[in-house]
């Protein structure tokens, strides 16, 4: 019980770290796209499409076998696993900010350029804040998706929530139960996630509900 | 096939080739399967959902929301080595991952199916029973063949989630691409690299899946726009 616990904290930061990593890194795709950046863009496109169009399964063994064996490194397993899932999750958030960024009105900006914001001050407080507000739900159920995908990394050996099941199982052979808990144990923390993410919605974007 | 594969790129790249595409054709098939099971079962709960019974509602919605929320990872292991163990019996590990895959399939079939019902615009319905028609003729004349616009473009880019998910069945012995990527990675061919093997399969995965979701993009762009179609898609 206490390896299943450990192994959900251990899952839990992952996702959290892929959460923020990745989002950081979709901010920077996302900008590339919306502001046709030459080169940077195109880049954006393609390793947005590649990656959301491959398993995670197959990223992760690139990640964690493919590369070290190309360049000739050894990270512990973990920093493998967690930097398959950022760039996982990197991709998927781009998209949806890429779809916000484009949806801001257009007299929102005729507006600012009207008072004479300059184009990156225009970005960052009038665009960028409107567009992760549109999308933040879209953005909380693509993390709550991934989340419940991220159990992929155990096959690593990395010491997550799925890892610990299966360590387990091996030993009692009660995977019915086995699986069935840890069923549980995922969609408790995917609710969790939930309850957390709506709580910083409404904490981040008070002045959305004034509108 | 095998023959022409290696003809072409020579003898230890030819043969993995050549396997990796027998595999592939397993990915497809059980592609297929998922689709149309959860298709069928999707379309039942779909149903469910938007009728005025408030019991199939609720169902139908605890539903969806049970098989969104539980990992197809878990899925795979209760059906693959789960249920087998209870029920002290080998299942194959086709039936296995075509039933984790087929649940999996259904609930987001549902919920997008449902979905477009619901995205279309109220007035319809309201137009249909004004004009004397009882909701089962307002739903398949005047509602679905609206509602089919708006679950096209969803329904193809799901496909691509699907075709992803199969890569998860080789944890319970599905033989697809994965277990001979993992193969010819842990024991690699003499004369090959073996890290190509992983970009080979992101190759083989991307392509089979990039053509569904820019298809699934045209569709929405063609389709979604006539009703201002509600954007929110799964996954």
């Amino acid at each position: 019980m206490l390896r299943l616990i450990e192994g959900a904290g251990f899952s839990i930061a992952l996702a959290t770290i892929g959460g923020i990593i990745g989002f950081i890194l979709a901010v920077g795709l996302a900008s590339a796209r919306y502001f046709a950046v030459p080169v940077a863009a195109q880049v954006a496109v393609v390793y947005v499409e590649f990656v959301r169009n491959t398993p995670l399964i197959v990223q992760l063994f690139f990640v964690a076998f493919g590369l070290p064996m190309l360049l000739g490194y050894a990270w512990p397993f973990w920093a493998h696993a967690a930097l398959a899932l950022t760039l996982n999750f990197s991709a998927y958030f781009a998209e949806i900010l890429r779809a916000g960024l484009f949806s801001i009105a257009k007299g929102q900006i005729e507006g600012a350029r009207a008072l004479g914001l300059p184009t990156l001050l225009l970005y960052r407080k009038v665009i960028f804040p409107q567009a992760v507000a549109a999308v933040f739900p879209s953005l909380n159920s693509q993390f709550i998706f991934l989340f419940l995908t991220t159990g992929i990394v155990a096959e690593i050996g990395v010491p997550d929530l799925t890892n610990a099941g299966l360590y387990i199982d091996s030993r009692t052979f009660r995977s019915f139960e086995v699986f069935t808990v840890l069923t549980i144990m995922y969609v408790v923390i995917a609710v969790g996630f939930k309850v957390v993410l709506s709580l910083l919605q409404r904490r981040l974007f008070a002045w959305q509900a004034s509108r | 096939m095998t023959d022409a594969f290696v003809s072409i790129l020579g003898k230890p790249y030819g043969i993995v080739l050549a396997q990796l595409l027998t595999a592939t054709q397993y990915t497809i098939y059980l592609t297929l399967i998922a689709f149309l099971g959860g298709g069928l079962i999707g379309a039942v709960v779909a149903t469910a959902k938007i009728t005025t019974s408030r019991t199939a509602r609720t169902l139908a919605s605890g539903y969806i929301w049970l098989f969104q929320s539980v990992p197809l990872l878990m899925l795979l292991f209760l059906l693959g080595l789960g249920v087998p163990r209870l029920i002290g019996m080998n299942i194959n590990s086709w039936l296995a991952a075509s039933v984790a895959l087929t649940l999996y399939a259904s609930a987001y079939l549902s919920e997008v199916w449902a979905g477009a019902v619901n995205g279309v615009a109220k007035g319809q319905w309201e137009a249909g029973f004004a004009l004397g028609l009882r909701f089962r003729p307002v739903l398949w004349t005047i509602i679905a063949p609206q509602a089919l616009r708006l679950a096209i473009a969803p329904t193809v880019g799901f496909m691509v989630q699907i075709i992803k998910g199969t890569s998860l069945a080789y944890i319970i012995g599905f033989h697809d691409l994965m277990t001979i990527g993992r193969r010819w990675a842990n024991a690699p061919v003499p004369g090959t690299e073996p890290f190509v093997i992983f970009p080979l399969m992101a190759l083989i995965y991307f392509c089979l899946c990039f053509p569904l979701s820019k298809l699934s993009r045209r569709l929405e762009r063609r389709l979604g726009a006539v009703h201002g179609a509600d954007k929110t898609a799964a996954g």
